[in-house]
C-alpha cells in the first residue's frame, strides 16, 4: 500500500515519487470518505454507518500516518531529497493526521450518541434501566417500548434540531461529563433550563391525535416558545428524584 | 523549548532549518513573552476558564440551557383549581409570579394540567377587585374599607337585634383557606350564634360527606392516590377524570400502561374521554345507580364473593329511613335478590353481561378501587349511591389494602380540610361532630371557650335551603365569600331573585361577576399566593400555599376581612388568633381531642414537606395512608395483621352497609320534556369560570355547547353546530349542537361554565334529601333547532 517499500533506498527521486503519491493520496482518501459518508447518510441501509466509515477512515489515516513517519525519519530520511522529505512530513505531521482527527470526532461524535455511551456513566443508570423497564409508565420507557425511537433514545430526545441542536448537545455532554469524573454533581440531578418543545412536537404536533386537542390549541403560544413544557401535563419522562436511588456520598433529595 | 538555541552551528540541514524556524518564531516581545509563550498562557487560562466556571456551577448561556422564562426565585405552593391538590413550584420575578412547574417531589409527580399552568396568569387578568364597592341608588359605587365594613356590621348587628342570629348567614367554598373556613365557622357558630354557615362544598361534597359519615361514622376517603397504582381493577363512576382530575386520570393510565391487564370500569351517561380508555363502559340512564349498584351486590352474594370475615366481625346492615332500621345479611340478601343484572338491565339501559362482567371483574380483582365525583354526588340518591358503591367494597373486603379502596373525589382544592373537616356546613360542627348532638355542641363549646348553650342547637340552611329562606325574607344579610351561586346554583332565575332581596355581601377576587351584581357590598379579596393558607385534597392531605406577592390595589384576605368583621360585630375576643399560622395552630390543637388527630402537622412540616395525610397524632408521624386498618392508622386500636379493621367511628367498631331501594326521578319526562339533561366541566375550564374564563389563552375553548347523541339529533332534525334552544320547566338556553355519540340516547349535556349561556336556568332544585346536595344531573328537558351553523346569534 505504501509506496516507499516498494522504492530502491538509493534513489531519491523514486522516494520523491513516492512522497508525492502519498500526497495526493490524502485527498482522494478524504474525498472518498466524503462520498462514501454521503451515500451512508443516504441510503440508510449501507451497512456501514457514517461514524463506523469515518472511524476507520481515521484508523487508517493514523497508521499510516505512523509508518509513513517512521519509514520517513529512521529509514529514508538520508536517501530522501529536502523537497521529499519535508512533502512526507507534511503529509504525515498534518494531512494524515488530520483525517484521523475527523475521524477521531467523527467517532466521538457519533459514538456518544449512543444508549451505551450516555449509561457509561453509573449516574445515568437509574434513568436507562428505567427506561428499558418494559412495565415503567415514564414517557421514556413508553417511547422505548413501543419502537417509537428506534434508536439513539437518549440522544433523539435531549438534541434539538440542527447544529446549533446538536453543538448544544455535545456541550451538555462535555458539561455532564466534567462534572461527573470531576465529582462536583449535585444530587438530585436535574435538567437544566426549559425543555425545547420541538422535540416532542417534530413527530406530534402534525398528527391529528395531538391537533383535536383544545388545550393544545390553547396553550400553542406557549408551548412553541417553551414557555410550557409538554411534559408538564405529559410527564414524568424519568422516574423523579424520589424514585431514583441516590448516589452513595451523595445527599438524599428533600 | 522557547528561546532554544543551537550551539552546534554546523548542523545539518534540517537542524539549520528548525533553527531558522525557531529563530523567526521566537523574536522577544517588549513585554518579556515570546508569541508562543502568549499563545499558551492565553490557552491555558480559556481553558482554565472552561473547566473551573464548569465546576462552579457557571450558569452562563454558552454553558449550560437556559430557562425561557426568568426567575428570581422558585416556592414550593398548591394549585388553586381542582380538588386533585397538586403540588407545584412558583416562579417568582420582579414581585410577580410569572411561572409554575410541577413539583417532581409532590404526589403529582411534576404534573400539571391545563389549568394548573395557567395558574402563573390568574393573578394578572382583567376584573380583578381592587377596592370596595358600596350598592347606592342601585349602583355600585367605589368606597373605603372602613365604610364598607362599618355598613356590613351595621346591617348584620341590625338584622341580629331585629330578627335574631338565624337571619344571618354565611356562604363559604371549598376554595377559602383552612383557616378562613374554620374562623369564618367559629365567628357565625359560636360567636353570632347561628348555624347558617354552608357553601358550595354543599353543591359538591355533601353526598359524599354524607355516604362516608353514615358508613363509616366519620367523613372523608379511608384510602389514598397511591392506591391507584396498585389496583387492578378501577371502577370510576360518575367522574369524568380524564377532563375534571386529570392528574389522577394520568396516574390510572399510569397504572394501565405499567400493567396493561388492570382493568378500567366506567359507569357514565356519557362517553366521555374518560370512558373512551375503559375497558368496560356502563353507559347507565342517568339516575339509576342505585339499581346498578344493588345489582353488582347481588352479583357479589350469588357468585359467592362476600368476604365472610367482614360480614361476621367488621360489618352491620341497616335499612335507610327515619330512623334506620337494622337488618341482618340474611334480610341484606333477600334486599339485593330482586336486583338481577336482568332486571337492572332493564332499568339502566345496558346489557345484563355487562353487568355480570363488571361485578365479577371488581369483586376478583387483586384489589379494586373506586373513583367517583360529581356524576355519583349531585343525584336526587346521591347519599344511597354513595353508601351502595362503599358497601361494594365492604361486602367483598376491597378495602384497606393497597389498592383497594373506595374514594371520592372532591373538585375544590379545600373542601376536605376546610370545609368538611371544620365542619363549616350547616349541619356538621369541627372534626366530624355534629350540631344535632347536644354532646359534640358542649365539647366545641369548651374548646372554642364560649358559654354553653351559645351553639345553636337548630342546624342551619343548607345551601338550597339558605337561598329558599332568602326567597322568602327569612335570611336577611349574607355573607358570601369566594364563590358564584348566582351561576353555581340550580333553577338560577329563582335564586338570583331571591339573591336581590337580600342584604348581600360578596367577597370575591373578581367584579363583576354574576354574583357581585346582586351585591350591596363588594369586598376585593385576595386570590391564591396574595395570601398564605393552608388547602387539603382529596386524600386528606393538608398543604401550605405560601404568600408570594401583594394582593391588587386594596384588596385583602379573606381572613383579614373575617377578623375585621368580628371586631366590629363585637366578637373579637373569640376570634384570638389572627394570622394564618395562630389559627392553624389553634385548629391543629383542637383536633388532638378528635378523630380527625392531626396534632402533628405542624406549620414548620407544612412549609418543610410536600403536604402530610391525616391522622398524623405527632409531629415524627409521617402521615397515614390507610385508615381504620391497626398499624396503619394511629388512631386504630387492634393487632396488625390479625385485626383487619377498627371502624373507630361507630362506637360498635362496625361499618354500615345500607340497603337502598331504586326511587324515580323527581323531574320526570314528559311528552314535552322527554330528554335528560346533565350538565358538568371541559378540562380548560373551572367551575363558573370566574378565573378560567378571565385567561386569555383559554377564550376560545369552546363551552357554549349541549352535546347529544346523533340518534336524538337526527330525530329533532338538528346537525351539528346548529343553534338549539334547551328548555325546561323553569327556563331555557341557546346553545350549539354537538352531535356524536358523546351521550347515550335520550341524555343531553351542557357545562356549567358559560356565565352567558347559563345552563342553570333549566336546571331543577331538587336535592338529595339526606345530604341536601342540587342534584344537577338529571332534569328533564326539550331540545328544538333554532338556526343552522352558519347564524351567528348564539
Amino acid at each position: 500500500m505504501l509506496p516507499e517499500t516498494q522504492t530502491p533506498p538509493s534513489r531519491s527521486r523514486a522516494a520523491a515519487a513516492a512522497a508525492r503519491f502519498a500526497l495526493w493520496l490524502a485527498p482522494l482518501a478524504l474525498l472518498l470518505v466524503a462520498a462514501t459518508a454521503s451515500r451512508g447518510a443516504e441510503g440508510g441501509s449501507a451497512g456501514v454507518s457514517e461514524g463506523q466509515l469515518l472511524r476507520g477512515a481515521g484508523l487508517f489515516a493514523a497508521v499510516s500516518a505512523l509508518i509513513l513517519l517512521v519509514l520517513a525519519e529512521f529509514v529514508f530520511r538520508r536517501r530522501m531529497a529536502r523537497g521529499t522529505y519535508h512533502l512526507l512530513l507534511l503529509v504525515g505531521l498534518f494531512m494524515l493526521p488530520v483525517i484521523a482527527i475527523l475521524g477521531a470526532s467523527a467517532t466521538v461524535l457519533e459514538e456518544t450518541k449512543t444508549v451505551a455511551s450516555c449509561n457509561s456513566c453509573h449516574i445515568m443508570h437509574p434513568f436507562v434501566n428505567d427506561m428499558k423497564d418494559p412495565s415503567s409508565a415514564t414517557l421514556a420507557a413508553r417511547h422505548y417500548k413501543n419502537g417509537w425511537i428506534p434508536d439513539h433514545q437518549c440522544y433523539s430526545c435531549h438534541t434539538t434540531y440542527g447544529v446549533h441542536g446538536t453543538l448544544e448537545g455535545k456541550r451538555d455532554g462535555l458539561r455532564h461529563w466534567l462534572l461527573y469524573v470531576t465529582g462536583t454533581w449535585k444530587e438530585p440531578i436535574n435538567y437544566k433550563g426549559s425543555y425545547p418543545n420541538i422535540n416532542c412536537t417534530g413527530c406530534h404536533a402534525g398528527t391529528p391525535k395531538f391537533q383535536r386537542v383544545p388545550s393544545h390549541a390553547a396553550l400553542n403560544r406557549y408551548l412553541s416558545k417553551d414557555q410550557v413544557g409538554c411534559i408538564t401535563c405529559h410527564g414524568p419522562s424519568h422516574p423523579t428524584p424520589l424514585e431514583r436511588p441516590v448516589t452513595p456520598g451523595k445527599e438524599a433529595p428533600k | 523549548m522557547a528561546g532554544r538555541k543551537h550551539a552546534d552551528g554546523g548542523a545539518e540541514w534540517w537542524d539549520a532549518a528548525a533553527e531558522d524556524e525557531d529563530g523567526t518564531g521566537d523574536v522577544l516581545t517588549p513585554g518579556g513573552l515570546t508569541r508562543r509563550e502568549l499563545l499558551r498562557l492565553l490557552a491555558l487560562s480559556a481553558s482554565g476558564l472552561v473547566v473551573s466556571g464548569s465546576l462552579a456551577g457557571c450558569d452562563t448561556a454558552l454553558w449550560v440551557r437556559q430557562d425561557v422564562v426568568p426567575v428570581d426565585s422558585w416556592h414550593k405552593g398548591v394549585c388553586r383549581f381542582c380538588g386533585t391538590g397538586c403540588g407545584m413550584m412558583i416562579g417568582v420575578h420582579d414581585g410577580k409570579v410569572v411561572d409554575v412547574r410541577g413539583d417532581e417531589l409532590a404526589h403529582n409527580r411534576g404534573r400539571l394540567c391545563i389549568k394548573g399552568v395557567l395558574n402563573r396568569e390568574i393573578l394578572y387578568v382583567k376584573d380583578r377587585a381592587t377596592k370596595p364597592l358600596i350598592r347606592e341608588n342601585g349602583a355600585l359605587r367605589e368606597a373605603t374599607w372602613d365604610e364598607a365594613m362599618a355598613l356590613v356590621a351595621r346591617r348584620f348587628k341590625e338584622s341580629i337585634a331585629a330578627h335574631g342570629p338565624d337571619s344571618v348567614a354565611f356562604y363559604g367554598s371549598g376554595q377559602l383557606y383552612t383557616q378562613e373556613s374554620y374562623t369564618a365557622n367559629k365567628l357565625f357558630k359560636a360567636g353570632i350564634g347561628t348555624n347558617n354557615v354552608d357553601g358550595n362544598p354543599r353543591l359538591c361534597m355533601a353526598s359524599a360527606a354524607a355516604g362516608y359519615t353514615s358508613v363509616f361514622g366519620k367523613d372523608e376517603p379511608s384510602g389514598c392516590y397511591e392506591d391507584i397504582d396498585h389496583a387492578d381493577c378501577i371502577l370510576l363512576t360518575g367522574s369524568n377524570a380524564a377532563d375534571c382530575h386529570p392528574i389522577i386520570w394520568e396516574r390510572v393510565l399510569d397504572r394501565k400502561r405499567s400493567k396493561p391487564d388492570t382493568y378500567v370500569i366506567v359507569v357514565d351517561p356519557r362517553r366521555t374521554r374518560t370512558a373512551r380508555r375503559a375497558d368496560l363502559h356502563l353507559a347507565i340512564y342517568p339516575g339509576t345507580d342505585v339499581t346498578l349498584y344493588n345489582a353488582f351486590l347481588h352479583e357479589f352474594v350469588r357468585t359467592g364473593a362476600v368476604d365472610r370475615e367482614m360480614v361476621e366481625r367488621y360489618l352491620k346492615f341497616q335499612q335507610a329511613g327515619t330512623p334506620p332500621q337494622p337488618r341482618t345479611f340474611a334480610q341484606f340478601r333477600e334486599h339485593v335478590a330482586k336486583f338481577t343484572p336482568e332486571k337492572a338491565a332493564a332499568v339502566c339501559g345496558v346489557s345484563a353481561d355487562a353487568i355480570r362482567e363488571a361485578a365479577f371483574r371488581f369483586a376478583r380483582a387483586k384489589a379494586s378501587l373506586s373513583l367517583w365525583t360529581m356524576g355519583l354526588n349531585q343525584q336526587f340518591q346521591a347519599t344511597a349511591s354513595n353508601r351502595l358503591v362503599m358497601a361494594m367494597h365492604l361486602l367483598t373486603g376491597q378495602i384497606g389494602r393497597p389498592g383497594a379502596t373506595p374514594f371520592s373525589l372532591t373538585g375544590q382544592p379545600n373542601a376536605g380540610g376546610g370545609v368538611r373537616d371544620t365542619g363549616a356546613l350547616a349541619h356538621t360542627l369541627p372534626n366530624g361532630r355534629m350540631v344535632a348532638k347536644p354532646k359534640d355542641r358542649a365539647e366545641m363549646e369548651k374548646l372554642w371557650g364560649v358559654p354553653a348553650g351559645r351553639i345553636s342547637a337548630k342546624p342551619g340552611y343548607d345551601a338550597v335551603g339558605l337561598f329558599s329562606a332568602m326567597e322568602r325574607g327569612d335570611v336577611k344579610c349574607c355573607l358570601v365569600m369566594g364563590t358564584n351561586p348566582a351561576q353555581s346554583l340550580p333553577n338560577a332565575d329563582r335564586f338570583r331573585k331571591a339573591m336581590e332581596k337580600t342584604f348581600l355581601v360578596v367577597a370575591d377576587a373578581f367584579h363583576p361577576t354574576e354574583t357581585t351584581q346582586f351585591a350591596d357590598v363588594v369586598l376585593p379579596a385576595a386570590l391564591w399566593t396574595e395570601k398564605e393558607g393552608v388547602f387539603s385534597q382529596s386524600e386528606r392531605r393538608y398543604h401550605l400555599v405560601p404568600k408570594l406577592v401583594d394582593p391588587p390595589g386594596e384588596a385583602r384576605s379573606d381572613l383579614a376581612i373575617l377578623v375585621d368583621l368580628a371586631d366590629r360585630l363585637g366578637q373579637g375576643a373569640l376570634v384570638k388568633a389572627r394570622t394564618p399560622v395562630d389559627v392553624w395552630d389553634e385548629w391543629r390543637k383542637m383536633s388532638a381531642s378528635s378523630k380527625y388527630n392531626f396534632e402533628g402537622i405542624t406549620y414548620e412540616r407544612l412549609q418543610k414537606e410536600r403536604g402530610i395525610l391525616w391522622p398524623c397524632p405527632t409531629e415524627d408521624h409521617p402521615g397515614t395512608k390507610r385508615r381504620f386498618v391497626p398499624g396503619e392508622d394511629p388512631l386504630a386500636h387492634g393487632t396488625a395483621g390479625k385485626d383487619r379493621f377498627d371502624f373507630y367511628g361507630m362506637p360498635d367498631g362496625r361499618a354500615v352497609i345500607w340497603l337502598h331501594g331504586q326511587e324515580a326521578a323527581q323531574d320526570p319526562a314528559s311528552p314535552e320534556y322527554p330528554l335528560r339533561l346533565a350538565t358538568g366541566r371541559v378540562l380548560e375550564h373551572w367551575h363558573t369560570a370566574t378565573i378560567t374564563g378571565r385567561v386569555p389563552a383559554l377564550q376560545d375553548v369552546p363551552i357554549d355547547f349541549l352535546e347529544m347523541n346523533a340518534m336524538d339529533a337526527a330525530r329533532l332534525g338538528i346537525g351539528e353546530g346548529d343553534r338549539v334552544e334547551v328548555r325546561s320547566r323553569r327556563g331555557e338556553v341557546e346553545l350549539r349542537a354537538r352531535v356524536g355519540d358523546y351521550v347515550r340516547p335520550g341524555v343531553v349535556f351542557a357545562t356549567f361554565h358559560s356565565a352567558k349561556h347559563l345552563i342553570n336556568r333549566a336546571v331543577k332544585e331538587t336535592v338529595d334529601p339526606i345530604s341536601k346536595e342540587p342534584d344537577f344531573k338529571n332534569s328533564a328537558v326539550a331540545v328544538r333547532r333554532k338556526g343552522g351553523p352558519e347564524s351567528n346569534a348564539a
